[in-house]
């Protein structure tokens, strides 16, 4: 079995348009959650988001034709993807090769997607408004009207397609839509194809535009949001805030990037899936993400005592903080281990979490920082055995857990490590 | 290829919801029967659009199959098509998940994207889009009131997945995967690969889909991908045939009960066939297509066989991806050619497509479980409609009618929109037990 190492990553956040600024960001507590601009929010109560500052297409692909046929959410895709392609310098060593035909083919791409989005239904919503009710005149409308190329901008696997397309990468692929855990996910899915020889190297990413009008307006109304501040543990806590954001990480065999001499920024030792049976709510037990996180300390060969920090899912949501807080007790015992989480600086973005928080988890890991959550005011009562802070903690070792959770009572967790011996 | 010894996945059940029957036995039977499931499109008046016709699900009530009223209050119609089919794979495995086994059975599902009903848009553009542009004022101050907790999580693209779980106890590894048209493909594979790799002894794993709404129609009419041969519904689907014009959309979900070889066999369950290897690649050509040299669906079929331990010359059948447009049907015909060099004159090579259209992301998954009767039953299911030979398409199609013959390898293509291939290969349950002996 390989080992498998990370060799490159990119992320553009709510916090900032690369790694290290939304790094830089959470140690100096700065939150990018702010009232929405996309849209008009005067008088709505939940009107706050993680979105992306100055969001413009054209500065964030290298292939502007592209931005005809590519969604919102892609954009920031692609960008993630071209940020860790860059830092990994695997596409340089490709170009040294006299044949490239069989790093390509060896080379893989997973991808933690959204599925469709809301505001790709809108384009439909003219055709709509002159058809009434009538299908008929409902299906000529909307052929004159809505852009040839709509199915094509909505496909849920476009970051999968065009990272193949504008690289000639060929190996085995998925794209994975499985909510919260879409991008945690798609590490665990590379690191199958990794670990089983199928592909040497894989493009990770996870990507997401949460913060829609409709997405706030609907999870606001299964009391999902928070209308002042995402606080995650603490005893206020309401409810999560939106986001979006990419996060990408270049995976490779640790053999084959020795090989290449690339620089290694650590250590993927073990990957886990968990289903607990929920439709949107979680179980109050924390049972299911107590097997995801067993699951991935046995994938690594590891014990709790030997993990050194966890980033949590740490949403804001009471019932998901309380049952994580929860698990994490049952598995770590009580104010064990250093937890933090990330998304009350960057917002919830579900797909895109995994990943993003993933590459943060490694910043913590090497530069020995564990950020505080700096909302956190009163830890709460019912996440009391937690060793969270507002200020910053010391990892205990080089190795980090994240944890991540998803509509459909889904749990994924991934072990890093930063001693890559 | 690996020889480490590794666990062997076997097919133990399967069931399936098509346009050309409601479960797997009529479904076969329907295919052998040279039945086709295309029409003028029913549920909704398609007389305004260029395509007329699709493949539905016909009177299909999914409680009358699923007796789980709670959960069906969360279904749409690719989700409901999913509950059924996985229904009948688990009777049909004579095994389901207790709460001991709970978190050793896994799931993963090919799921379709238009998780958003057609009614639904059309109340949500009367109420905040009534000229056509989004009011955010009232979206803002109306909208939590508009919308109910059930039709909130019946829109998630993960609600199928919700279901499954829910239905059968399934607490294990779960998987909810798109691309496109080989989605359906890419579950099997990745299911076979957890039971593999011992995440799980135990995997439902299939497709689901169904495009054929008012949007979905109107989004592939823009493209020019579906046949407008609307007289003709029968006859509009005509992979391989040198007048074929486009696919024609079809709906419906396929599950298989996939476990590990051994405990198969200790609890003398029916094995249908061994699921014995995947390749997946990408084209990384265009967006909707690969490159007429078949490069990328070449990689998928190679390292299917390769990862199954088999020969070109071992491979009795292909179910190909064969939509009936001009470009999939030539570089699919290509792509053959290239793996199997002489040997590809000798294999039999059809596409249901020609008698229940494509299933997008549920495609995948149907084509397997036909793959798996096929070797089951000796026979081969027909290329409907193949009349006009396309010169440059000149392998053994089965243009005549189902075809009888031993079957003991098959291998089912699935390609993608987004340049994602799948090929997975089953093989005889008395092929893998003849190679375990061999090899012992």
């Amino acid at each position: 079995m390989h080992r498998i190492v990370v060799t490159g990553f990119g992320c553009i956040t709510a916090t900032g348009t690369d790694v290290e600024a939304t790094w830089q960001a959470v140690l100096a507590g700065e939150s990018g959650i702010q009232p929405v601009s996309s849209w008009d929010t005067t008088d709505w109560k939940y009107h706050l988001a993680g979105e992306i500052k100055d969001y413009q297409p054209r500065t964030l692909v290298s292939d502007r034709k592209l931005l005809k046929v590519i969604s919102r959410q892609d954009v920031l895709g692609l960008n993630a993807v071209d940020q860790a392609l860059a830092h990994s310098g695997m596409l340089e060593y490709r170009d040294s090769l006299e044949d490239p035909t069989s790093f390509n083919d060896r080379t893989g791409v997973f991808v933690g997607s959204p599925g469709t989005k809301y505001r790709q239904q809108h384009d439909y919503l003219q055709s709509l408004a002159e058809a009434g009710e009538n299908i008929s005149v409902f299906g000529s409308e909307a052929m004159d009207q809505v852009h040839p190329m709509w199915l094509l901008r909505t496909l849920p696997n476009n970051v999968l397609a065009y990272t193949g397309i504008g690289h000639g990468f060929k190996g085995a692929n998925e794209n994975v839509t499985a909510h919260g855990i879409s991008g945690a996910q798609a590490i665990a899915e590379a690191c199958r194809y990794l670990e089983a020889g199928a592909i040497d190297r894989a493009v990770v990413v996870g990507y997401d535009s949460v913060s829609e009008s409709e997405a706030l307006v609907y999870y606001a109304s299964m009391g999902l949001l928070s209308p002042r501040a995402l606080k995650p543990f603490d005893r206020d806590r309401d409810g999560t805030i939106l986001g979006e954001g990419a996060g990408a990480m270049v995976l490779e065999a640790k053999d084959v990037a020795m090989e290449r001499g690339a620089r290694i920024h650590g250590e993927v030792l073990g990957t886990s899936v968990s289903a607990e049976g929920g439709i949107l709510s979680v179980r109050e037990d924390g049972e299911g993400l107590v097997r995801a996180i067993r699951a991935s300390l046995e994938d690594a060969g590891r014990k709790p005592e030997e993990i050194g920090m966890i980033t949590a899912h740490a949403n804001g949501s009471k019932p998901s903080d309380a049952s994580e807080a929860l698990a994490i007790g049952e598995v770590f015992g009580a104010s064990s281990v250093p937890v933090t989480g990330f998304k009350w600086s960057l917002g919830h973005t579900v797909a895109a979490s995994g990943v993003i928080e993933g590459i943060l988890t490694l910043s913590s890991l090497r530069e020995r920082r564990v950020p505080g959550i700096a909302s956190l005011e009163n830890l709460a009562p019912d996440c009391s055995d937690l060793m969270v802070s507002a200020d910053e903690q010391s990892p205990r070792s080089s190795l980090g857990l994240l944890t991540t959770r998803g509509f459909a009572g889904l749990n994924s967790c991934v072990v890093f490590s930063t001693d890559v011996d | 290829m690996s020889k480490e010894k590794r666990r062997a996945v076997a097919v133990t059940g399967i069931g399936m919801v098509t346009p050309v029957g409601n479960d797997a036995p009529s479904t076969w039977k329907a295919l052998l029967d040279r039945e086709s499931g295309i029409a003028r499109i029913a549920s909704f008046d398609p007389s305004g659009f260029p395509a007329q016709i699709a493949a539905e699900v016909k009177g299909f009530k999914v409680a009358e199959v699923v007796e789980a009223p709670k959960l069906l209050k969360y279904t749409v119609p690719f989700t409901a098509f999913a509950l059924a089919a996985a229904e009948e794979a688990i009777r049909d495995s004579g095994i389901q998940p207790t709460a001991a086994t709970a978190s050793r059975w896994g799931l993963v599902g090919g799921s379709g994207m238009m998780t958003a009903e057609f009614e639904f848009l059309q109340r949500f553009q009367a109420e905040f889009a009534a000229d056509g542009e989004v009011d955010y004022g009232r979206l803002g101050k109306e909208g939590e009131r508009f919308i109910s907790s059930p039709e909130f999580a019946k829109h998630r693209t993960v609600t199928g997945q919700a279901l499954l779980h829910r239905r059968f106890g399934i607490r294990g590894y779960s998987a909810n995967v798109h691309t496109a048209c080989a989605s359906g493909g890419q579950a099997l594979g990745l299911a076979m690969r957890l039971i593999r790799g011992g995440q799980a002894d135990y995997v439902l794993a299939g497709g689901y889909d169904s495009m054929i709404t008012p949007v979905g129609m109107t989004g592939f009419c823009l493209l020019t991908a579906l046949s407008t041969d609307n007289d003709e519904p029968h006859r509009a689907s005509r992979p391989f045939d040198r007048t074929r014009t486009g696919f024609v959309l079809g709906e419906g979900a396929a599950f298989m009960v996939l476990e590990d070889w051994q405990s198969a066999r200790e609890r003398g369950a029916t094995i249908y066939a061994e699921l014995a290897g995947e390749g997946n690649s990408l084209s990384s050509y265009r967006i909707t297509d690969s490159h007429p040299s078949g490069d990328g669906p070449i990689q998928a079929m190679r390292w299917a066989l390769e990862d199954a331990g088999e020969t070109v010359d071992g491979v009795d059948y292909i179910n190909a991806h064969g939509t009936s447009t001009q470009m999939n049907d030539l570089g699919e015909t290509n792509a053959i050619k290239a793996v199997f060099g002489e040997a590809a004159h000798k294999l039999a090579v059809s596409s249901t497509k020609s008698q229940m259209g494509h299933l997008i992301a549920a495609a995948g998954a149907v084509e397997g479980v036909i793959c798996v009767l096929s070797i089951r039953d000796s026979v081969v299911p027909m290329t409907a409609n193949l009349t006009s030979p396309d010169p440059d398409c000149d392998l053994d199609y089965v243009p005549e009618g189902p075809r009888e013959m031993p079957v003991d390898v098959a291998l089912s293509n699935s390609f993608g929109f987004g340049g994602s291939n799948s090929a997975v290969l089953f093989r005889s349950p008395e092929r893998t037990e003849q190679q375990g002996e061999d090899d012992a």
